[in-house]
């Protein structure tokens, strides 16, 4: 089931060497691109149906075309390798072993949007991973891949990699920006958008690393080769974690499309030691959880995730078995989120810390059927009044345990 | 999160040190704003002391020009900063989500045993201190450990005897 | 003129400013927006989400007040149950970790929390679980006391800091429902208009030393004023009580909005300045260098200026521009010199280029409309000839030292009308004393030549006269301050059009 267009270099021997990279076909497109006019980059991008792979899925393409035209500000790319969502665990993978796959689809993309500045925003855990980034990105400035002429056009492209330092919410766009300028990863409200007003007040884009690294891929073989795979609405390929009780955990690339379940069992093992499958969270820790029913009509695309009332997110697939206490799994998931709550807005700020007291007095033995129905409640009360989304990623999975899995807690207060 | 707010004054002045101050001045190249640096900068200090004192916070914000009470923000908002010295071999052990799932918490509660700390503490003799930490990212290996910023995957108490074991 | 667009707020047709935020454009015809976070000086800042408004057939269909400018035929929602529903949810979620000390909190009866709760919320409280817990009674300096748990971390005094003063003294460290605000170690609040936060708190969180638990703030009446402190003018309310068996006592000054003088805020010292209006104040009249009654005083002063053969009258700079004239007046009549020295009132570079003046009077543009010369060469030449010294309210003893005072007094009878005691009414032969201008009605021109208006504020037990009335009963032949401004009108062509019961609450920019 796997098909390697973005991990097609990640088992070579030291691949992640430039020397190593070039002789498998790195920067092989710059050429090509350079002879393009822009706008026909960003229309290739556009017709391969390519959609931001940090968890949101909106198409690429389409977000550059948002940038105001005949600005005399500077346009600034932001790559997103924050990647903090839990079960998320795919981006590193290019950082180490393919981060001149990165680099090649940095120069394609700020080609395309005519941005000379790129940052990259590494989460601060990530210590190996971003020297292995700074490494590559150094061997590329050797090599006249970035610098004052971008492989010796009249190109200049500067690549910095900004290391964050411990903080979930800085993967939220604008938090991330807020970050490279140096404040607390505090997002910002929109209107305005980064494309208009992004980073030090310029029009900015930012991209998530696979996003960014798929780009090369797209040029070199054209959007139609890229929409080959996938579904028509979810087109590509998308490099998925596979986590949690399954057999056989992993990062595996497979088009979009495939029947989740198919999945889990063929290229993941099946549920860990032959265990009965209690529910699956299929795009990371704050997309709904999906019951074994559910999910064995789902499929990995945006369009089946939604019509399950859940989301595609980054694509983080997290199998429950049958012995997973679904109400300390809560606890865990909103200790997440109230830890990583940027501090801003009362009711993210306020209400997750209390969310997590109420789970915990359940937990305790002390809940009533009261408190089961405040935190329902709560969930409600929080979910979008706030600037970002974080706390709805707590209250949606949140919800979707009380509601499938309401026997659970109430097991807990009888 | 916990209270970060008191800061450890030391009661002597910070600089950085020749090879930090080039890398802060060449960091100052690759930014359109000064300000920018407060996180590189902070990054620059733990990696030049291991923590971050007062001190050291004040001297940012002079070489930044910024106000102190902006690098105490950044300083305080972002938990990897740390604020006290920690133990020379510092263990995250990462608790959420399939790291939960495949058993940190036996990880733990061995390490409790082993070193005698409970998560956030030091050992007395400054050796350890133990964190548990959110989502570290390596959820298909889980659990997963970071000793020092190394990552060390598919833990288990075995492995991590074997682990501290190094620790010498 | 601003542009004007008509817009629906619960279906009513309003038309407001365009372009201005949700929360001003309707509040400009009287529709309240709660909100905590957004304030007019300092912007907005979307944090305490008190401000989600539904915007019918909007996209987004829910938006923050504070960050939507008002737009034609927007349909705003207010009165909508979700959006009353978000209105509670969000006040019960601002309140989980407040604690519950109204009782003796400061600002109970002027918070924001309290008011509403009462209007917006209203529930019984659902926490059962313990409540945050974080510094309390924090010394932030400049006598500003932190309580982080009654904290809404909205972030006002925050911004002032950054936006306003550019001190940077406060920020809000950590994250999640452990933010709190605070100073960095050892740098605590240090610039001269520190106490306005205490203003801005929506809630109990800063209060002022000066002011904590001296007062309930119901029991203060809230009086317009301008403050004295120099000659900025800053708009003020005079915030007063007089308990019961006691004396009309000022509690505190806050700052009221005036956009072509102060904006919202004044400065720490001219704040602090309402303890002259208490304190201090000269009691008791003499006359012949011992106690006497005030008919006694003013009996006395005006044989010695009849007697005198050479009367100097020295006017204040701070004094209304109605004293001013009236003393001025006088003295024509009476064959006296009338002088403005002041030169004690200014301190050179302590101004700055936000409120601050070097000069500390009020009124000395007032001075220079009316043709008072307030040269040292003019008063002391004068003072060489003269035998008697009338000072209407003049600081002198701050012009000189005690050496130069005694020299250029010389063997001159002094006499003082004054609102305090200070070393020159204490070797004063005959003394007067008078009301503050808390406690008369007036009118001052500030450093801007901007002319301001004031009425009387408080009214003592036994009000001292203004100098306008004592003046008068000096021989003087202006009643009041209705006859003053007649023969202003006049006197001073740049007056001649004002009607003094018409200066506009801004102020008036004098031309010329």
């Amino acid at each position: 089931m796997e098909v390697k267009l973005l991990s097609a270099r990640f088992d070579i021997e030291d691949g992640h060497k430039i020397e190593v990279a070039k002789k498998n076909g790195a920067y092989a497109t710059l050429d090509k691109l350079f002879a393009m006019e822009p706008g026909e980059v960003i229309e290739e991008v556009k017709a391969s149906g390519l959609r931001g792979r940090g968890g949101a899925g909106f198409p690429t393409g389409l977000k550059w075309s948002f940038l105001p035209k005949g600005l005399d500000k500077p346009v600034y790319l932001a790559v997103n390798s924050d990647e903090s969502e839990p079960a998320t665990f795919k981006d590193r993978y290019i950082l180490v072993k393919d981060p001149h796959m990165l680099i090649e689809g940095i120069i394609i993309c700020c080609y395309a949007i005519n941005s000379h500045d790129t940052y990259i925003y590494i989460r601060g855990e990530y210590v190996s991973q971003a020297k292995a980034l700074q490494a590559a990105i150094d061997e590329a400035y050797a090599a006249g891949y970035l610098g004052e002429k971008v492989a010796g056009h009249d190109f200049r492209l500067d690549v910095t990699v900004h290391r964050g330092a411990g903080a979930y919410v800085c993967g939220e766009e604008t938090a991330l920006l807020e970050s490279i300028e140096g404040k607390k990863g505090q997002p910002r409200s929109k209107p305005p958008f980064p494309a208009v007003e992004g980073l030090y007040g310029c029009p900015t884009i930012i991209n998530n690393v696979q996003s960014i690294g798929s780009l090369p891929f797209i040029l070199t073989n054209g959007a139609d080769a890229y929409k080959a795979h996938g579904t028509e609405k979810s087109p590509g390929t998308h490099l998925f974690g596979i986590s949690g009780l399954v057999e056989k955990p992993g990062m595996y690339e497979l088009p979009l499309g495939l029947p989740l379940m198919e999945v889990i069992e063929k290229v993941a093992g099946g549920v860990k030691g032959g265990k009965k499958l209690k529910g699956v969270i299929p795009g990371g820790s704050s997309t709904p959880v999906l019951l074994p029913e559910e999910a064995a009509t789902t499929t990995l695309d945006y369009e089946s995730m939604a019509e399950h009332k859940t989301m595609f997110g980054s694509g983080g697939i997290v199998v429950l078995d049958e012995d997973v206490d679904i109400v300390k799994l809560v606890k865990n998931l909103i200790d997440f989120y109230h830890h990583e709550s940027c501090g801003q807005c009362t009711p993210c700020r306020e209400g997750l810390g209390w969310m997590l007291k109420i789970v915990k007095k359940i937990i305790n033995g002390d809940g009533t059927m009261d408190d089961v129905n405040l935190l329902r409640e709560l969930c409600d009360n929080i979910e979008m009044k706030t600037v970002c989304v974080l706390s709805a990623a707590c209250t949606m999975p949140v919800r979707s345990y009380l509601d499938k899995f309401r026997h659970e807690f109430e097991a807990y207060v009888q | 999160m916990s209270d970060r707010s008191k800061l450890i004054e030391t009661g002597t002045p910070f600089q950085f040190d020749p090879e930090r101050d080039a890398e802060f001045e060449r960091l100052v190249t690759r930014y359109p704003t000064r300000e920018s640096l407060i996180l590189p900068g902070l990054w620059l200090i733990q990696e030049q002391e291991g923590w971050v004192c007062a001190e050291a916070m004040a001297y940012l914000a002079d070489r930044i020009g910024t106000f102190a009470s902006k690098i105490y923000e950044a300083a305080t908002f972002y938990t990897m900063y740390n604020l006290h010295p920690m133990g020379e071999y510092h263990i995250c052990v990462c608790r959420t989500l399939s790291c939960y799932l495949l058993g940190k918490q036996q990880i733990v509660d061995y390490l409790k045993e082993e070193i005698g700390i409970a998560p956030g503490e030091i050992s007395s003799n400054g050796k350890f201190s133990l964190e548990e930490v959110e989502c570290l990212g390596h959820c298909g290996t889980a659990p997963v450990v970071q000793l020092n910023g190394e990552f060390h995957e598919d833990m288990d108490v075995e492995k991590m005897k074997a682990l501290l074991a190094t620790c010498k | 003129m601003a542009e004007m667009v008509k817009l629906f707020v619960n279906g009513q047709e309003v038309e407001v400013e365009s372009g201005k935020n949700l929360i001003d454009a309707v509040s400009a015809v009287g529709i309240e927006i709660p909100h905590l976070c957004y304030h007019p000086a300092l912007g907005a800042d979307g944090n305490c989400r008190m401000c989600l408004v539904g915007i019918e057939d909007g996209r987004p269909p829910l938006v923050p007040a504070c960050k939507t400018p008002a737009a034609e035929g927007m349909k705003v929602q207010l009165d909508a149950e979700h959006i009353k529903k978000i209105q509670r949810d969000v006040m019960e979620l601002e309140l989980i970790n407040h604690p519950t000390d109204c009782p003796i909190c400061d600002q109970a009866g002027e918070c924001s929390l309290q008011d509403y709760y009462m209007k917006y919320d209203g529930q019984e409280s659902r926490m059962t679980v313990p409540q945050v817990k974080k510094g309390k009674k924090l010394d932030f300096g400049c006598g500003v006391v932190h309580d982080q748990e009654r904290c809404v971390v909205c972030g006002r005094c925050v911004r002032f800091t950054r936006e306003i003063t550019k001190t940077g003294e406060l920020g809000i460290v950590n994250r999640t429902d452990a933010a709190r605000v605070n100073i960095f170690p050892g740098q605590p609040l240090n610039n001269r208009y520190a106490l306005n936060v205490v203003d801005l708190c929506p809630v109990g969180a800063m209060t002022s030393t000066d002011f904590r638990f001296k007062q309930r703030v119901w029991f203060l009446s809230k009086e317009k004023g301008i403050c004295h402190g120099c000659s900025k003018g800053c708009n003020i309310f005079i915030d007063h009580n007089r308990e019961k068996y006691k004396d009309e006592v000022i509690y505190r000054f806050r700052p009221r909005l005036n956009e072509e003088v102060n904006g919202y805020f004044i400065c720490d010292e001219g704040r602090m300045t309402y303890k002259w209006e208490n304190d201090q104040r000269l009691i008791t009249p003499r006359a012949n260098g011992s106690e006497a009654i005030k008919s006694a005083a003013v009996d006395s002063l005006r044989n010695a200026i009849s007697q005198a053969s050479k009367a100097v009258f020295l006017v204040s700079p701070s004094s209304s521009l109605e004293q001013q004239f009236a003393v001025k007046a006088f003295a024509e009549q009476a064959g006296a010199t009338v002088l403005g020295f002041s030169d004690g009132y200014i301190k050179a570079g302590d101004g700055d280029d936000y409120l601050i003046q070097d000069d500390k009077a009020a009124n000395r543009a007032g001075l220079a409309l009316l043709g008072i010369d307030a040269t040292r060469e003019a008063f002391e030449a004068a003072m060489a000839e003269a035998d008697l010294l009338v000072s209407f309210d003049n600081a002198l003893g701050c012009s000189y030292d005690q050496d130069g005072l005694a020299k250029v007094l010389g063997s001159c009878t002094l006499a003082v009308i004054a609102t305090n005691s200070d070393s020159l009414s204490e070797q004063a032969t005959i003394a007067i004393p008078t009301a503050s201008y808390s406690e008369y009605s007036g009118s001052i021109i500030n450093c801007d030549n901007i002319l301001q208006a004031f009425a009387r504020a408080v009214v003592k037990n036994d009000p001292p006269e203004d100098i306008v009335e004592i003046v008068n009963r000096l021989g003087g032949e202006l009643e009041n301050n209705q006859q003053v401004w007649a023969a202003l009108k006049k006197a001073v062509p740049t007056l001649a059009e004002v009607e003094p019961e018409q200066i506009p609450e801004q102020g008036l920019a004098l031309t010329s």
